[in-house]
């Protein structure tokens, strides 16, 4: 099914906008060639279809988008889309030609013509989907691309408000609107037109079809401005005119009327359908009529005409009768012609005039003729007087207003609410014509108006003769085409109906009589009123936009904004919190499911005596945190220690080794970094009393819990019977295949060695972490200074002229500094064993490197930074990269001779003095590893001891940190 | 044996946790440090406890798993103290520059009202 | 084949001996590190289009599915083995295409703001791919250590009171997942005996019941672990903070980390608690369902309530991981599909946007920000019925850098709410749909009510996020009448744009997509293909 003219269509206005951009600022002549030629293309393309469906058939140009989801890309034209696009390529060509003179020579029309064109495209993808899913998409092209061109103007306020809002509401309809189309295809099994078309008992009479309908009449209803959705149309007309002329008249606002003339066969003829949309059009008929009468703005009277129109159409579909749904198409195209010529005439007065407003305008009619009795015909046929368009399509209104539909009151009511929108329609089309061009000639005009060229009028021209044309010879013009359109929307249901304007004297007849008259007669009643009326009586206080702004901000801000404060929080405690809570709870909630059954354990006094110590260490320690730090920092190193020592006890060397040496280099760290912490401050307390106090309980009874929950887990797994564990594995072939005795040796630069390179790898990142923030280190004020203890020394070296500074400190350490020097070899020989003997017994490269560098900021302690690094310089940096580099190479050693990276290979070899070592590739992993640790912990070290060295000037302090302020201030926004 | 580990466990979690929500970050490196033994001692504890089995072997002969202590714990516990060490020593680092730039010991920074 | 065996190693190994490599020279020749990281980045890149390419032949169901990969050699389930799969291979590319955009937009000048940039870049990479690649339980614990040193690095990057302040939290944070996620894991090993996930998925229905509430416990430890990573309500408030006041292009690449948590989500809840785990099916799908749905309303009444754009983007972060965890909590092949579509598409969008503030923020006036909210709340009731003539109406010329910024802007919008015509629609749409039509479309399928609260929220969202948009792109691009153009340059706009046309490509192949992501799902739900390429067909008898 291939009909590439129906995908030119789409394509290009879409291709056409793109090209635009290419064009240089100001080439404004060429860009508007462009945009006629191509919507000229469309439309011919358009008529070239007609013969192919005007015999009733569909054609259609499928393309296979995302088949296993039901989406794919189809274009279906029949008589009804036909129609549409006929509308939609016919009055853009039209626009274009009016723009031409309209935008003002000096504006960089790319851009217009760009979003322009685009939307052209998507109103023409809207008509001519042939998918559901894909009519959405085209759905929202069309209100992102009204935003755009509504927003035009974006330096007018106006012009952002109109267009955020106009966005805002046709999207929500929009999104409502997909989610409709999804309840359709799960009850259809489909998105495809045609299987929706004939699927309308299945979707009836489905449980979901009520959601459904609601859900689509949402999307309708807001984008043809209906009520209670009307009110961003009139604001929408901050819009340059031609928009409004050919987006806000004749094509967009159509789409939802449309829509719901697409899906009339499938969804109408419920009772919901019925009241719902009898509602809404009714209000919309009625509200906008009286609305209009009573606006200033000349294109404010128009937009709620229009509603007022659309609102006549909604009603004639609700209905559910096919005579009705004729009257709604047929209504449908002459609203379009009358209202785009109106808006466009309105355009050429503002133009001329150099204002909209009623008020101002007054007696043109001598200035410019022809535009004059132009808009008269137009307002006419607006208003539904005989031998006009207008005048068909509103008799055939009346005849179904008066049957009988439904028994309800909507439908009894339907009648009077016709009469009375139709009055007003006259009163606002004689006020249009009175005011603006008929009495007095004004004294003065912002500009001296005249008749505009005859290109910029002939599409007002072009429109009004169609009126006209079709208004006296309905029969022989418009008449085939609406019977094709109207025979592809209701199949064999078409009704038998004639467009002759005389029916004889009939109640629709009377009906229009008396609407014309009273119209009439209120104009001249009210005329001089309305003239001078600045607010809508009754509806004074209610301005859709007020509540629009309102509830927008109520929700959209205020609520938002209590949500976030009340469910969030920025402050790291109460994360904390809960985080533990979350693991708490995740971790009881099985165990309270079906409770825990524990074994029993051995006991042994000793352990127990020690754990005591280790246990008292640790509370002691979380009570000591908050002010005496040095305390807590020793408690905390009871606690290793006695973790330690149970490692040992419980046949774990290794980790004894390890931890050992890290309990002692995370030692120094923080006796490093305790130099640059406040000093114990009691004077600010936690604020004390109740809530303070239920907040420390709420804290502790967590932090039982915890401990509680992970003592039973731990307790009830070690009295548990082992699974059979892949560590068997391990055991067994660690020497026979890993060649090393200490299984976890083995374990780390082999079995797991990939893990090892991990582990390194975040120490290295760690180390470098720390480098750079440090880089940037700016103590805090109340820390500059010197220690007490070195001012004392100071002080008393400075009052004897012989001795130099600091000689104090230098004797006092003089002793351990020469021992802590003579120990250095001693440190790196036994680095060496540790990591020698590690394959076969506990050690290994990383308690080797922390041990050598353990020796290495001996050496800062005993003699000071400046005297080390006088003597030997050490590149941390580069012993990190180099760590890396070797054990990652060393893996990949084996990659080259084809096995998987990290494969080990072995040997024993015989070394002097320490015998029989075992020199296995992992072993060069495992001198990485030492490289790296060495690389990492010295980094670290010499980068905290540095700031001791460090002297900042208090006033650069100063500097940075108001500056760091303001720079926060902003971030906490 | 069992049961003190256990308790102790528990004990070290508690202090732990206790610490990580108070507001000051001295008491938060110092709490994360307890936290941490609290959890090494908990992995290594799900090999079960034995005495004098370091799964260091006896080459001489077969070997017999259930001879030894179950070694990949203990592998894991190794490669937690590193990480452990190092994240510590970090937080450490970003405690003073955090002292040093906001003037506040507190974990927020600015102290809370 | 051979040589594609070893190709499974790369995205772990090419990124750290870099990175290492890199430690070897001087500070000052940063504009050679800056070449040596992106030529390395682009042939990661590549690896992972290999590995995609492996992943997406291997034909449906077969064993091959999974590739597995021993590494030193031992055999499974002892050694560590790397997995791939069509999910794993997604996730590398997804990484690696972020990494390279944004590493080229770090080169203008972030990553010489302070020093190791590039090699704590690679370090992340080095873990991600571990991370996504690894088929060990504590194999995975140490490459998230890895991800996590390495961005705790790079959010510190170019250190200032807000990084240092929120990177204090998100270390905090990040150390007491780590203990949880221990916890988890070696519970997990204390009751089952093994770390090979595969392996453990054997080993499930077999634990006996007097265990089994050990086990539960461990994989719930485990997985708050991973929700605070995916920044789940109530875990996730530390993200916003962290993520925005990192270097913009470190905050775009950061956008893959929450996606870490998700994916490790997706993948052992399927693969542990799938069909065969007997009655521990579905473990937990209830608890993430509600989370997510908490996530995402929390998330988008953030992404309203935001100020200033960095908060915007980060609660934009917390929207997608709200829905993904929702989605990955319901747990059924065609939802995980569109997931994985929609996990794509918002990673490339919430990672173009991070890129873009930095840019656009040069263009206004601090301050702007409130201002136009209180506009907007109280100044905006005057009429202006009549638009007077005092100004020419005449549109304004957008200055070139500004418009390319305002249709990235515009595109982001649109992905963000999910609007046609790029591929967060698609996304949205094919999650949606997989929701309403869990048997394929047309099935007369009853629908749960938390289904429909889900399809509301995650299209109300769409909404909310369109409306914040809105707000700041009109305050941004429209309102001020003098605009301050950036200064931008090629190499910071280049890989905004290049992302974008990524989602476009998305929505133009979308097929071709959806058809991988289905595939993907389909295996995931097939827990035995997994098993099968780790162990070998031997332990298939195994499986119930």
């Amino acid at each position: 099914m291939e009909h590439y003219p129906l995908l030119l269509i789409v394509a290009l206005p879409f291709l056409a906008g793109l090209a635009a951009v290419f064009f240089p600022t100001d080439s404004r002549p060429p860009v508007t060639r462009l945009a006629g030629v191509t919507t000229l293309a469309c439309l011919a393309l358009t008529i070239s279809l007609y013969p192919s469906i005007s015999a009733g058939e569909a054609i259609q140009h499928r393309i296979e988008w995302i088949p296993s989801l039901g989406l794919n890309f189809v274009l279906r034209m029949d008589g009804f889309s036909w129609i549409f696009a006929f509308l939609v390529s016919g009055i853009g060509f039209l626009v274009v030609i009016y723009t031409r003179y309209y935008i003002s020579p000096d504006d960089p029309v790319r851009r217009f013509y760009l979003f322009f064109l685009a939307f052209t495209g998507s109103m023409l993808g809207v008509v001519l989907s042939g998918n559901l899913i894909l009519l959405v998409v085209f759905w929202e092209l069309t209100s992102i691309f009204s935003f755009l061109l509504i927003g035009y103007w974006h330096h007018h306020q106006s012009a952002r408000d109109g267009a955020r809002m106009a966005f805002t509401v046709t999207a929500i309809g929009g999104v409502a609107m997909l989610a409709g189309v999804l309840v359709i295809g799960h009850i259809v099994g489909s998105y495809d037109l045609d299987t929706v078309l004939a699927s309308g008992d299945r979707i009836r009479s489905s449980e979901l079809y009520v959601p459904a309908l609601l859900l689509i009449l949402l999307g309708t209803l807001t984008k043809s401005a209906q009520f209670p959705f009307h009110f961003w149309l009139p604001n929408a007309m901050a819009a340059p005119t031609p928009v409004s002329a050919f987006l806000h008249s004749a094509t967009m606002v159509k789409a939802g009327v449309f829509l719901m003339a697409r899906l009339w066969p499938v969804l109408s003829g419920t009772p919901e359908w019925f009241t719902i949309l009898g509602l809404a059009g009714m209000a919309s008929l009625v509200l906008g009529a009286f609305f209009a009468m009573f606006q200033q703005d000349l294109k404010g009277l128009l937009a709620y005409s229009t509603i007022s129109h659309l609102g006549l159409i909604t009603l004639l579909l609700s209905l559910g009768s096919p005579l009705a749904a004729v009257a709604a198409i047929f209504h449908m195209l002459n609203h379009a012609t009358f209202k785009a010529s109106l808006f466009m005439a309105a355009g050429i007065i503002d133009h001329e005039a150099g204002t909209r407003d009623l008020r101002k305008l007054s007696g043109l009619f001598p200035y410019m003729p022809i535009t004059g009795t132009l808009v008269m015909v137009a307002s006419a046929s607006m208003a539904g007087v005989p031998l006009l368009n207008g005048f068909l399509s509103k008799e055939m209104f009346f005849a179904e207003a008066v049957e009988t539909h439904a028994d309800s009151w909507v439908d009894a009511i339907a009648p009077y609410a016709a009469v009375i929108g139709s009055a007003f329609a006259v009163t606002y089309s004689i006020r249009l014509i009175h005011s603006i061009f008929l009495g007095a000639p004004p004294e003065s005009f912002p500009r001296h108006p005249h008749e505009p060229p005859f290109w910029m009028r002939f599409p007002v021209l072009f429109l009004v003769v169609a009126c006209l044309v079709v208004g006296i010879f309905p029969g022989y013009t418009v008449g085939p085409f609406l019977h094709a359109a109207v025979s592809s929307v209701l199949g064999s249901a078409t009704p038998a109906y004639s467009l002759a304007i005389w029916h004889g004297f009939n109640l629709p007849l009377a009906m229009s009589a008396i609407a014309l008259a009273a119209g009439f007669v209120l104009y001249l009643i009210a005329g001089n009123y309305l003239e001078h009326a600045d607010h809508v009586p009754l509806f004074g206080k209610i301005q859709g936009k007020r509540i629009f702004e309102r509830v927008m901000v109520a929700i959209s801000w205020r609520g938002a904004r209590f949500i976030e404060e009340v469910f969030g929080t920025r402050r790291l405690q109460p994360q904390m919190r809960l985080l533990v809570a979350a693991g708490v709870v995740a971790g009881a909630l099985p165990l309270l499911a079906t409770g825990l059954s524990f074994g029993s354990g051995t006991t042994d006094l000793t352990f127990a005596a020690l754990w005591c110590i280790g246990m008292v260490c640790a509370v002691a320690a979380a009570h000591e945190a908050k002010y005496h730090r040095l305390a807590a920092l020793a408690l905390l190193g009871g606690t290793g220690l006695v973790t330690c020592v149970t490692f040992v006890w419980l046949s774990a060397p290794d980790l004894a080794a390890t931890q050992l040496v890290v309990e002692i280099v995370t030692t120094v760290l923080i006796l490093l970094g305790l130099r640059w912490l406040p000093k114990r401050m009691e004077a600010l307390v936690e604020p004390g009393g109740l809530p303070a106090r239920l907040r420390r309980i709420r804290d502790l009874t967590l932090a039982v819990v915890a401990g509680a929950g992970m003592a039973a887990l731990s307790y009830a797994v070690m009295t548990r019977s082992p699974p059979d564990s892949i560590s068997d594995f391990f055991v067994q072939n660690a020497y026979s295949e890993g060649g090393g005795r200490n299984v976890v040796n083995v374990i780390l630069v082999d079995f797991r060695g990939f893990d090892t390179l991990g582990e390194i790898t975040v120490l290295g990142i760690v180390a470098l972490t720390v480098f750079a923030l440090l880089r940037r280190f700016r103590p805090a004020p109340d820390t500059i200074e010197r220690p007490e203890q070195q001012r004392i020394q100071r002080a008393k070296d400075e009052e004897d002229p012989d001795r130099s500074e600091d000689a104090t400190a230098t004797e006092y350490l003089y002793v351990p500094s020469v021992i802590m020097q003579w120990m250095f070899p001693v440190v790196i020989v036994l680095a060496a064993y540790l990591f020698l003997r590690g394959h076969d017994a506990p050690g290994g490269g990383f308690a080797a490197g922390v041990a050598m560098a353990a020796g290495f900021i001996l050496q800062y302690m005993a003699a000071g930074t400046v005297w080390v690094e006088d003597r030997l310089r050490i590149l941390p940096v580069k012993w990190i990269g180099g760590g890396l580099l070797l054990a990652a190479l060393t893996g990949l050693t084996s990659v080259l001779l084809g096995d998987p990276f990290l494969t080990s290979y072995f040997q024993y070899v015989y070394l002097p003095v320490l015998g029989k070592v075992p020199l296995a590739s992992a072993t060069v992993f495992d001198l990485g590893v030492f490289s790296l640790v060495v690389g990492a912990t010295v980094l670290m070290l010499i980068a905290i001891a540095h700031q001791s060295i460090r002297r900042l000037r208090a006033a650069r302090l100063e500097e940075e940190r108001h500056h760091g302020h303001q720079e926060e201030r902003q971030a906490w926004n | 044996m069992e049961l003190t580990l256990a308790i102790a466990i528990g004990v070290l979690t508690g202090s732990g946790v206790w610490l990580i929500l108070r507001p000051r970050t001295y008491q938060l490196v110092i709490g994360l440090s307890l936290l941490s033994y609290a959890v090494n001692l908990f992995i290594f504890s799900m090999g079960r406890l034995r005495t004098g089995a370091a799964p260091v072997l006896d080459p001489s002969g077969a070997v017999d798993p259930a001879s030894y202590a179950d070694p990949i714990p203990q592998s894991l516990v190794l490669t937690a103290i590193v990480i452990g060490f190092a994240t510590t020593a970090l937080l450490l680092v970003v405690l003073l520059a955090s002292r040093g730039l906001t003037g506040s010991d507190h974990v927020d920074g600015r102290e809370s009202h | 084949m051979e040589w594609t065996r070893h190709l499974l190693i790369v995205p772990i190994l090419l990124p750290m001996v870099t990175g290492a490599a890199l430690l070897l020279f001087d500070e000052t020749r940063h504009t050679f590190k800056a070449v040596v990281s992106i030529a390395s980045t682009v042939l990661l890149l590549v690896a992972a289009l290999a590995l995609l390419g492996i992943a997406n032949g291997a034909p449906e169901g077969s064993a091959a599915l999974a590739t597995s990969y021993a590494v030193a050699d031992w055999p499974a389930p002892f050694a560590i083995v790397l997995v791939l799969d069509r999910l794993s291979a997604l996730m590398l590319t997804v990484t690696a295409v972020l990494a390279l955009a944004s590493l080229v937009f770090s080169i203008a000048r972030w990553d010489r703001s302070g020093p190791h940039f590039h090699t704590l870049f690679q370090f992340l990479l080095m873990g991600l791919g571990g991370a996504f690649l690894t088929g060990d339980l504590f194999n995975l614990f140490v490459f998230f250590e890895v991800t996590l040193a390495a961005s705790y690095g790079l959010l510190l990057h170019g250190s200032g009171p807000f990084r240092v302040r929120s990177g204090l939290h998100y270390i905090a944070i990040n150390l007491a997942a780590s203990a949880l996620f221990l916890i988890g894991v070696s519970l997990i090993y204390g009751v089952t005996g093994t770390l090979n996930m595969a392996d453990l998925a054997l080993r499930i229905p077999g634990v006996p019941p007097e265990d089994r509430m050990l086990l539960l416990a461990g994989a719930g430890i485990l997985g708050v672990a991973f929700l605070v990573k995916a920044g789940m309500w109530p875990l996730g408030f530390w993200l916003t903070s962290a993520y925005m006041a990192a270097a913009a292009p470190v905050g775009a690449v950061f956008v893959i980390l929450t996606k870490v948590g998700i994916y490790v989500m997706l993948r052992l809840s399927l693969l542990l608690f799938g069909s065969p785990a007997g009655e521990l099916t579905g473990f937990g799908g209830t608890a993430l369902v509600a989370g997510g749905i908490a996530t995402l309303v929390f998330a988008t009444s953030g992404v309203l309530a935001s100020q200033s754009m960095g908060r915007l983007a980060g609660y934009s972060v917390l929207v997608s991981s709200g829905t993904l965890l929702a989605a990955v909590g319901m747990g059924d092949a065609a939802v995980v599909s569109g997931a994985l579509f929609y996990l794509v598409s918002s990673t490339f969008t919430t990672a173009a946007l991070f890129m873009l503030i930095e840019l656009v923020e040069r263009a206004r006036e601090p301050g702007a920000d409130l201002l136009a909210v209180t506009r907007e709340a109280y100044g905006e009731d005057k009429e202006e019925v009549v638009e007077e003539h005092e100004d020419e109406e005449v549109g304004v010329v957008m200055p070139g850098a500004l418009a390319i910024l305002g249709v990235s802007f515009g595109c982001i919008a649109l992905l963000l709410a999910g609007l046609p015509p790029l591929s967060g629609f698609l996304a949205k749409f094919a999650m949606l749909s997989g929701m309403l039509n869990l048997d394929g479309l047309g099935s007369p399928a009853e629908i749960p009510a938390r289904t429909w609260l889900l399809v509301a929220l995650v299209i109300l969202s769409g909404f909310a996020a369109l409306v914040a948009m809105m707000r700041t792109g009109i305050r941004t691009f429209w309102a001020p009448l003098e605009v301050i153009v950036p200064r931008v340059l090629v190499v910071e706009v280049a890989p905004i744009l290049a992302l974008l046309l990524l989602c476009l490509a998305m929505t133009v192949g979308g097929g071709a997509m959806i058809n991988y992501t289905e595939a993907a799902a389909r295996a995931l739900h097939d827990p035995s293909t997994y098993i099968q390429g780790v162990l070998g067909p031997i332990s298939t008898g195994a499986l119930p």
